[in-house]
């Protein structure tokens, strides 16, 4: 089986490579795209990313090819239709990936080991290996030749936002990383930049990070707080109602739509912002159901980041893989089959701010899974700028897909490792919300608080509010969002 | 009782007609009538003063005192004094009539005439000879003579040219009382002039009462003023901004050469065999039925279209995939469309919205310059939108988005304007606005227009040269 990389580094590499991550400034990018201009770019792979990520390069005025396996291009499938409609040229491993000075590997995870097993005896002397995910590298400790430069180009988005946003002339955050093993000609992060640029993400702020920090944080991030806790909300929250007598309609409504209302506060202003969307006793009445959730769960979101850390999940994940998948399928499955996702919205008028009244139990699952998932991802080392990324920053596109099409949308959407870990932790987090459950009723969700009046104790306001604004969540979301609105003058 | 007009048709003097007027006056309505020079706006208000021949229609419902002020009546009383005075043979000086007999003609009370002389402190003319008057002076006393003579419907074409601030606020008052018993009709060139007791806008075009609001339905008054104020003010496009100019271009090479083109999806061909050269200041109305190309086309010249790099494309210079990136082509190209509309989802203030012409940008990413800015607010004054500079553009009505979106794409003052059916979705007097935008652009600007419609009919003054596309055919004429 695989060899970890990051099991082989010493406790002191370890903590520096998980606390790399600074937040790059724009005049770091003044060299756009001058390191790739001329460079042959070959991407293996012709999906969401790798066909957005292309097109964008392309647009940039680089030039752009696509390696496909040779049953893709025979048998013309999606990804050989995706690459051809666009006017690329499409070839064979053998055909495209020898003339390549840059070579996007942009498959999905699992293909990792046998994508770069068999192009890397093909990429010539010198030439570079870019990833979007450090997964192969960190996790199954994939060994790259000597002479090849290893980098790493992920933008925080799905592939279609990738290319929406800069079509718009802007981009999405990005995060960059070398490989310090695979940089013999140190010219590892010109190459990074001049890719964030050629996509667009150096105008939405640019993270360098290392590949250790990228996928410990990642992985933690998406199976906690962005998918399973959005996934294990959206079952208990609908279940909840159902139970109680509301509307299952309005119930499917409210918390399909639900997460992307309240999420949008959060983007904006961060959790404070979410929760003083609530009048004073919502406010009051959501912190506390989200210090006990956070009560509850701590050991769950503990127990992710440790098995992240250790290596623990991703071998029972290869070892799924290894199985055909037998577990993702069956967990894809029964999600299919669950109440929320097979009753479809009602048609209801729900408006911006009922999301909020009725919804006070979703703003406090949001308000618990963000502040565990960063603070978990900080006590292990991961350093706060990385961690507000993947909790906080991401969230709200997550429940974007929600929005869309329920959660079939945001487990097709995410990645299949995503995927995988967000069913891990839907299947613990059930079970441990069960009796907490218990005392849940329709003012918290569905129906609203019948507050007389909106009066609140001074004293318990003041604490709320200073206990809200004073998580260090919220200090460095307050830098970051900052920075980004620096050059996103608006949103 | 109402004054009704159906299907109203009048000629003067065989040198103006009026066509299709309907319109209903009620009692207690009173309106301002605008539009642009030689709309046709006096001769509707002359009309209820009994000028002009009626040759089509009815007109019901006139009262017997209709008092007119206006230019055209002050020339007549003018002329007819002066036939007076030539019939005068007698080798004396004539003084003429005097003012005080001028406003006594019409039997109006004394006292009315003695307070309204001294509102407009002209109690020093009453025995002047009224030809021997200034210009003013005679507009003056023909107001004073028109409201003393308690009329049932005043009609005061233009009653506030030429006044002082003084003069104007006290007329503007002495109405505001009057208009409690009288009807009052009123032409007026300028819209910040509209006094709080009007009810009601109409807007002439073209010899015909082409739109009407009441003052109370707040969107349909002010896309009618802002309609106005685009038709009839002085205003200039506004200078770009230079710093934003990256480089200029050969005026000897073509804007645009499109050879051999052929798009195809998923295996059908749209597109095939399309040759197209475009040169600076060849201004070409491209037309098709749905289907036929014409957007395939046009997102090969914008770069927006992904099989620009595997066809033969010459775009400002740059040959396509040559390593050009498609922000140095757009920097190029100004574009609206009501695609573009619907893409310009963004919460963001009209300035911004403006500026972000600049950069190509769809919502604002970069800071603008206090020079851009200032552009952005001198084009929202030539919209009439200077008023909501700050306000949200997702709040504006779809019409206002348009004529927006016009304005951005113009900002930088582009080598090639592409206007993708400008007048899509738009209702008719927000197409009136687009198009007399558009008309203001091509008379002021450098810019060579590309102008898409679905029916070659829906032309634009100055543009001459047509492309014609058919749905699968690969010889698409040229006209």
């Amino acid at each position: 089986m695989s060899n970890n990389y990051f099991n082989t580094l010493t406790l002191r590499d370890q903590l520096e490579q998980l606390g790399k991550c600074r937040f790059m400034h724009l005049n770091e990018f003044t060299e756009g795209v001058d390191a790739l201009k001329g460079k042959k770019i070959v991407v293996v792979g012709c999906g969401a990313q790798g066909l957005n990520q292309g097109l964008n390069l392309r647009d940039s005025g680089l030039d752009v090819s696509y390696t496909l396996r040779q049953a893709a291009i025979d048998e013309k499938r999606q990804s050989w239709k995706n690459a051809t409609e666009n006017g690329f040229v499409v070839g064979t491993y053998q055909e495209l990936i020898p003339t390549a000075d840059v070579v996007l590997n942009l498959t999905p995870d699992k293909q990792h080991t046998p994508v770069v097993n068999a192009i890397m005896p093909l990429m010539k002397q010198g030439a570079c290996l870019s990833y979007s995910h450090g997964f192969n590298i960190v996790e199954e400790g994939m060994k790259i030749r000597e002479d090849l430069t290893v980098i790493m180009v992920a933008p925080k988005c799905p592939g279609t936002e990738v290319r929406a946003e800069y079509v718009r002339g802007f981009g999405v955050p990005t995060l960059i990383a070398v490989h310090e093993a695979n940089d013999p000609q140190g010219h590892g992060l010109a190459l990074a930049k001049a890719y964030a640029v050629g996509t667009g993400g150096h105008k939405a702020g640019v993270l360098m990070s290392s590949f250790v920090a990228e996928v410990k944080s990642d992985l933690m991030g998406e199976q906690t707080i962005l998918c399973g806790m959005l996934q294990t909300g959206s079952i208990l929250c609908f279940d909840k109602m159902v139970e109680k007598g509301v509307d299952a309609g309005y119930a499917s409504k409210l918390v399909q739509y639900g997460w992307e209302v309240v999420t949008e506060a959060l983007k904006y202003g961060g959790v404070t912002n979410m929760l003083d969307r609530l009048s004073n006793p919502d406010k009051i009445k959501a912190f506390d159901l989200a210090e006990e959730l956070k009560l509850i769960m701590r050991p769950l979101y503990n127990k992710h980041q440790d098995d992240i850390i250790d290596g623990t999940f991703s071998s029972g994940m290869m070892a799924d893989w290894a199985n055909d998948d037998a577990n993702l399928l069956g967990w894809r499955a029964d999600t299919a089959e669950t109440a929320f996702e097979k009753t479809p919205a009602g048609d209801v008028e729900i408006s911006e701010q009922e999301f909020f009244d009725h919804g006070i139990l979703m703003v406090a699952m949001v308000k618990a899974g963000v502040e565990l998932a960063f603070e978990t991802m900080t006590a292990a080392g991961i350093i706060a700028e990385s961690a507000y990324y993947e909790s906080l920053h991401e969230t709200p596109l997550i429940a974007n897909t929600i929005a869309r099409k329920k959660l079939y949308e945001m487990n097709a959407t995410i990645s299949d490792t995503a995927e995988y870990g967000c069913y891990l932790y839907n299947h613990a987090c059930l079970p441990l919300l069960a009796d907490f459950m218990k005392n849940i009723d329709t003012d918290v969700i569905g129906k609203g608080t019948t507050n007389d009046d909106n009066g609140v104790d001074n004293a318990r306001l003041i604490e709320v509010n200073s206990a809200l604004r004073e998580h260090p969540v919220e200090t460095i979301g307050g830098i970051l969002r900052g920075h980004m609105s620096d050059m996103k003058a608006i949103v | 009782m109402n004054i009704e007009l159906i299907n109203c048709g009048f000629d003067f003097d065989q040198r103006f007609e009026l066509k299709n007027i309907n319109w209903t006056i009620s009692d207690t309505q009173h309106w301002v009538i605008t539009g642009a020079n030689g709309s046709g706006k006096s001769a509707l208000v002359a009309i209820l003063a009994g000028f002009g021949d009626k040759l089509t229609g009815e007109l019901l419902g006139l009262p017997d005192k209709v008092a007119l002020v206006s230019f055209e009546a002050q020339a007549l009383l003018i002329e007819r004094e002066r036939k007076k005075d030539d019939a005068d043979i007698m080798d004396v000086v004539a003084v003429g009539t005097t003012v005080a007999e001028i406003l006594a003609e019409d039997g109006s009370a004394a006292e009315e005439i003695a307070d309204l002389l001294a509102k407009f402190e002209l109690q020093y003319l009453l025995e002047r000879s009224f030809r021997a008057l200034s210009t003013g002076e005679t507009r003056k006393v023909l107001l004073i003579k028109a409201m003393a003579s308690q009329p049932e419907l005043l009609i005061l074409d233009e009653p506030f040219d030429g006044l002082d601030a003084n003069t104007l606020a006290m007329l503007q008052n002495y109405l505001t009382q009057l208009s409690k018993q009288t009807n009052i009709l009123m032409v007026l060139n300028r819209c910040d002039e509209i006094p709080a007791f009007i009810t009601h806008l109409g807007y002439m075009q073209q010899g015909t009462l082409a739109h009407t609001a009441a003052l109370t339905d707040q969107q349909a008054s002010r896309e009618l003023l802002q309609l106005l104020h685009i038709k009839t003010s002085d205003l200039q496009i506004p200078v770009t901004d230079i710093s934003t100019i990256k480089q200029g271009l050969d005026p000897g090479q073509p804007l645009v050469k499109l050879t051999d083109i052929a798009v195809k999806y998923d295996q059908v061909k749209i597109v095939e065999d399309f040759n197209w050269q475009i040169n600076p200041g060849e201004h070409w109305q491209l037309s098709g039925p749905n289907g036929s190309g014409k957007t395939a086309i046009l997102s090969l010249i914008t770069g927006d279209h992904p099989q620009s790099y595997s066809n033969d494309i010459f775009v400002f210079g740059f040959k396509r995939g040559s390593g050009e990136s498609i922000w140095q082509i757009k920097q190029y190209i100004g574009y609206v469309s009501t695609a573009l509309q619907w893409e310009y989802r963004v919460g963001t203030s009209l300035r911004n919205v403006i500026v972000s012409g600049f950069y190509d940008s769809i919502g604002l990413y970069t800071k603008a310059s206090d020079n851009q800015k200032t552009i952005a607010d001198q084009w929202l004054v030539l919209l009439g939108m200077d008023d909501r500079a700050d306000v949200s553009f997702n709040k504006l009505s779809f019409g206002d988005q348009r004529l927006l979106l016009i304005a951005r794409a113009m900002v930088k003052h582009p080598p090639l304007l592409i206007l993708d059916e400008p007048c899509l979705g738009l209702d008719d007097i927000n197409r009136q606005l687009v198009l007399a935008l558009i008309e203001k652009i091509c008379a002021g600007g450098q810019s060579t227009v590309l102008y898409v419609n679905h029916h070659r009919e829906d032309a634009i003054a100055g543009i001459e040269r047509y492309k014609e596309m058919t749905k699968n055919a690969s010889n698409n004429a040229e006209l």
